[in-house]
């Protein structure tokens, strides 16, 4: 609740002083009262308040530059500290000193357990280019990133102001801050960006939704009053501007003094362009310039704002990030960030040869690929691996679909009786399924936010979530299914055919989720229902919820953690992978799509879309946006158009021991970087020399 | 024979260009493309991808265009320019991808290939020849386990036993320190230490096989009359046996080299894919998974070639081996 309350608070001081500011997170002056987080983690080992670095790092409190005490008298007193391998560089000329790479004002991250140490690898695993999350996810964080309790605070700017409107956004660049190539970032970069790439009919066809007004569809006016001053004006309220981008990286973030030599418009030289686009394999410049020239970890060369640079080519078997000298960062005692040198992410082509890396002590973080169903098989090797197998909390949530909008009429008429998927989910055991498929790790709750979200919804999490078949039977006798057919199988309205409908799921047979799917039929079965889980190959699947050729679904559920900054998209039956109802969710978003279909005057989606329009996406005030996406989730309490079963999947994080300032217990999704939800330049070693392959 | 071998050339041709519009359908036919696949696995990975963007990245990489236009553009390329296409998958030049593989991926196969065939001939001759002997049925045994188990879970547990057992690490052929570093003596010694495994299993399955059709075969001939006439005549044991009928037994290896060229790219994939090996059937089984048109399309091309070629070479060294192999009609 307290979370709630400073997040209500925070935001609401910004909309309601006319021009509110945002807070300064990363304040002015390194110094400890800053860090956002308002109280110590109960969950964290607070190591004492020591002096961070007792042999290696520059410790002396006052010396410029690396360990040498003796050599420097002379040299002015340096204000900020940096890594050795930095120092070394400084000395040899290479590099300026450490508080001219440091901007005016760096964003001083808050420290999760201890002020660190410099230096280390880090080694994690990845399947492969189009596996790039698990490098990009540790880096990729744009002008704004979440703090402990999911609020957003600054992080690239330096501060944000909206009008009460919510159609004006004003941010404000730090001063000084520079691409890692040394140049500064200034609004041009930005202004840059908007003129020569979101505007570009080549590289951007149509403007993406966070660029143009919501009704309009006209694109948002950009105007720099100077160099560090961006302000960006909507036609109407654009409440969710800054969740939009919290995660973006490439973008607006543009280094315009290197990247207008590869845009065909803009360049010098464009018979080397030319060339360049054939030699990387490109067929034509618009696919190099957005699938090669942007984005750092394809393009080593463009200069970028990350903690960690790319060294060498993504598509090898070992990809390494090294530190980026000109990280804007430091910590409460003024280090420059980050603490780890090196973080390198090995190919793997199958599962079982991560496993044997994790067990023998070669992964030293990571979360992605490790499965619940492998967690006896960590914990076992904890000793022999020297690590630790943490949890956090996943967004997802097992659960089933069933299509509102199927084509099957009998289906859907039962489908859309309220009685009917309530008596569905009294009749699922979850505990059973619980204890039998998943060792009792996770926890029955209906698809809904995390209790840590800022719209966690009791009455949504636990609704009609008793087992009570005799209850269920009731339910559906109540809503006219009591007659059944000589096999026990209740019959449709018409009486004669049998109730009976295929789930459609991509999880293959044998795995635990299929194990799920099947004790789910089985329950079904016991009040008369016969549901069948079918495997179909994704491919298919995604053809048949486009096509609305779907009878019920078994895909589960995430965005539970900060609903709001995807849109909700679940919640607006607009994510029609989850097809709970494809036809309406495509009628929503155009109405002119071939499978779309219009619900019913007066139904309840209709509330759900009028409040979403008209209230949560036009509401300035983010207290009160919550309350009215609140509604939202009342009317799902109320009618439950998706049946879920089990959530709070805790997601295993391989954590090698020594390593620090990660803290278990933090919810793990997409939208806040799985497991790199805090600062991941904080991250580092306890004894930096053991790590150092 | 010269006549022989350009009729054969020239019959090569169309049969290559047949087989790659074959493939390059045949790539197409599951429902949905690139995108699809793509999408759904970051789907599944939990990531958040919007519609829009999906469109944008489908009518970028030309999926929307009809299937005759996208072979057309695709082997224009390889044959005008030399161009192999762009992976979509690992956004880089097919030719490059390829290339960065391919040595470790031939060096693999050919040594396994060797190392199988030397195990296997002597072996498999001594079974003939002693048939029903002790060592015949100990051999028997051991190769018809090395037939039974699939590689891939021979893999498995020599992995899992080299890890928890010998405390060496797996996967890869490199330990992770070496896998940037250039060449040097500790990097060669380094990759032995990974080798062992990957040529040690397809050596099994190889020899295993290998072992039983030379047997086979040599028991076929050792019945024969040429066979008795040549003891009659005082002939030499060893000289008899490894000049006359052993010749005739090593066909079935002539007549697979067609195969074996193919192999020495596509081989072992399932257990390049389970040890984790940087080579080029790990890649390419990705491909067609995830309908990765011009790099699943030129890896089939590759091998339909070196398949095509490989039956020629395989038909001229038989005709050499075996004397009664005329090319005559």
């Amino acid at each position: 609740m307290k979370k709630l309350i400073n997040r209500r608070e925070f935001l609401r001081l910004s909309a309601l002083t006319a021009v509110g500011t945002a807070a300064a997170a990363c304040g002015a002056q390194p110094t400890p009262t800053k860090a956002p987080e308002p109280t110590a983690v109960p969950a964290a080992k607070v190591e004492p308040t020591k002096a961070p670095e007792p042999t290696k790092a520059p410790a002396a409190p006052a010396a410029t530059k690396a360990p040498e005490p003796t050599k420097a008298p002379a040299a002015p007193v340096s204000q900020y500290k940096e890594a050795p391998m930095l120092a070394e560089l400084v000395k040899a000329g290479k590099l300026p000193p450490v508080d001219a790479r440091l901007p005016k004002k760096p964003c001083v991250f808050p420290v999760q357990e201890s002020v660190g140490k410099y230096g280390g690898t880090l080694r994690r695993a990845f399947s492969g280019v189009s596996d790039r999350w698990g490098p990009t996810k540790f880096v990729d964080r744009f002008w704004v990133w979440y703090d402990k309790s999911l609020n957003l605070q600054p992080r690239i700017i330096e501060s944000w102001q909206v009008t009460p409107d919510a159609k004006t956004w004003t941010l404000k660049l730090r001063e000084g801050m520079k691409w890692s190539d040394g140049k500064e970032y200034t609004s041009d970069d930005t202004m840059w960006w908007y003129q020569y790439e979101l505007q570009n009919k080549k590289l951007n066809p149509a403007i993406p939704s966070q660029w143009r007004s919501a009704k309009t569809k006209k694109i948002v006016k950009l105007e720099v009053p100077d160099k560090y001053t961006l302000k960006f004006t909507y036609d109407d309220p654009k409440p969710l501007f800054l969740y939009g981008i919290a995660r973006s990286v490439a973008g607006p973030n543009t280094p315009s003094h290197y990247m207008k030599e590869l845009h065909e418009d803009t360049t010098s030289d464009k018979a080397k362009l030319a060339e360049d686009v054939k030699k990387r394999g490109f067929d034509s410049w618009d696919r190099y310039y957005l699938d090669f020239a942007q984005y750092w970890y394809a393009n080593p060369e463009r200069p970028f704002l990350g903690g960690w640079l790319a060294k060498g080519a993504l598509s090898k078997e070992l990809f390494i990030m090294e530190r980026n000298p000109y990280f804007w960062a430091v910590d409460k005692e003024g280090n420059q960030l980050p603490y780890i040198d090196k973080i390198t992410h090995r190919l793997f082509e199958n599962a079982e040869v991560l496993n044997l890396w994790v067990t023998n002590g070669e992964i030293d973080f990571q979360n992605r690929h490790m499965s619940v169903a492998n967690y006896t098989l960590y914990k076992q090797a904890e000793q022999k691996g020297d690590y630790k197998v943490l949890l956090g909390i996943s967004a997802g949530h097992v659960a089933i679909q069933l299509n509102l909008t199927t084509k099957n009429k009998l289906l859907r008429e039962f489908f859309n009786e309220r009685k009917v998927r309530i008596a569905i989910s009294h009749a699922i055991n979850r505990n059973q399924i619980n204890e039998l498929v998943f060792n009792g790790l996770l926890k029955p709750r209906q698809y809904s936010p995390l209790p840590m979200s800022p719209n966690y919804y009791e009455k949504l999490s636990n609704a009609y979530l008793e087992y009570n078949p005799d209850l269920a039977n009731k339910l559906l006798d109540e809503a006219g299914y009591s007659k059944k057919g000589s096999d026990g199988i209740r019959l449709h309205k018409d009486g004669t055919t049998p109730i009976s409908f295929v789930i459609e799921g991509t999880d293959q047979t044998g795995t635990p989720t299929e194990d799920a799917a099947l004790l789910v039929s089985k329950d079904l079965a016991k009040i008369g229902i016969k549901a069948t889980y079918k495997y179909v190959e994704r491919a298919l699947y995604t053809q048949h919820y486009e096509s609305n050729e779907i009878e019920a679904a078994w895909w589960g559920g995430d965005r539970t953690v900060v609903p709001l900054a995807s849109e909700a998209p679940i919640f607006r039956a607009t994510m029609i992978d989850r097809p709970w109802a494809p036809a309406w969710g495509l009628y929503y978003m155009d109405p002119n799509n071939p499978n779309a279909e219009e619900p019913p005057q007066g139904h309840w989606i209709r509330t759900i879309w009028k409040i979403w329009d008209e209230e949560v996406a036009v509401e300035p005030d983010p207290q009160k946006q919550n309350e009215a996406f609140k509604k939202i989730l009342d009317i799902w309490a109320e009618e439950l158009p998706y049946i879920g079963i089990l959530g709070e999947q805790p997601a295993l994080v391989i954590v090698k021991n020594g390593f620090k300032n990660y803290l278990p217990g933090m919810p793990i999704d997409d939208t806040t970087a799985d497991e790199h939800l805090l600062h991941t330049e904080t991250y580092f070693w306890d004894d930096p020399a053991k790590h150092t392959t | 024979m010269l006549v022989y071998i350009a009729r054969r050339v020239l019959l090569m041709i169309p049969t290559i260009f047949l087989i790659s519009i074959i493939s390059f359908v045949a790539i197409q036919l599951p429902p949905g493309d690139f995108m699809t696949s793509y999408v759904a696995g970051l789907r599944t990975m939990g990531e958040n991808i919007e519609q829009e963007a999906i469109d944008n990245l489908r009518e970028r990489y030309g999926l929307g265009q009809p299937v005759y236009v996208q072979y057309i553009k695709w082997i224009s390329g390889i044959i005008l320019r030399g161009d192999w296409g762009q992976s979509m998958e690992w956004q880089k030049p097919v030719k490059d991808l390829i290339g960065e593989r391919i040595l470790l991926t031939v060096v693999l196969s050919l040594v396994s290939l060797l190392v199988s065939w030397f195990i296997a001939i002597p072996i498999g001759v001594y079974s003939a020849t002693h048939q029903y002997s002790i060592l015949d049925y100990v051999m028997s045994i051991i190769s018809f386990i090395g037939v039974g188990v699939p590689g891939f879970l021979l893999a498995l547990i020599i992995m899992y036993f080299a890890q928890t057992r010998l405390n060496l690490n797996v996967g890869g052929l490199f330990s992770q320190e070496y896998i940037n570093a250039p060449w040097s003596v500790e990097r060669v010694i380094d990759m032995l230490k990974h080798l062992w495994i990957p040529v040690l299993i397809l050596a099994v399955e190889g020899t295993a096989g290998g072992i039983r059709t030379t047997r086979a075969n040599l028991l076929d001939e050792l019945n024969k009359p040429y066979v008795e006439l040549a003891r009659a005549k005082g002939l030499s044991e060893w000289k008899l046996i490894w000049k006359y009928p052993v010749r005739i037994a090593l066909n079935p290896f002539f007549s697979t080299v067609g195969w074996s060229l193919a192999s020495l790219i596509s081989g072992a994939t399932l257990i390049s894919v389970v040890l984790s090996l940087q080579t080029t059937g790990p890649m390419q089984l990705r491909a067609l998974t995830s309908q990765d048109m011009y790099l699943a399309g030129s890896f089939l091309l590759i091998l339909s070639v070196l398949t095509v070629i490989g039956t020629l070479i395989s038909d001229i060294l038989l005709a050499w081996v075996d004397p009664r192999i005329r090319l005559e009609k």
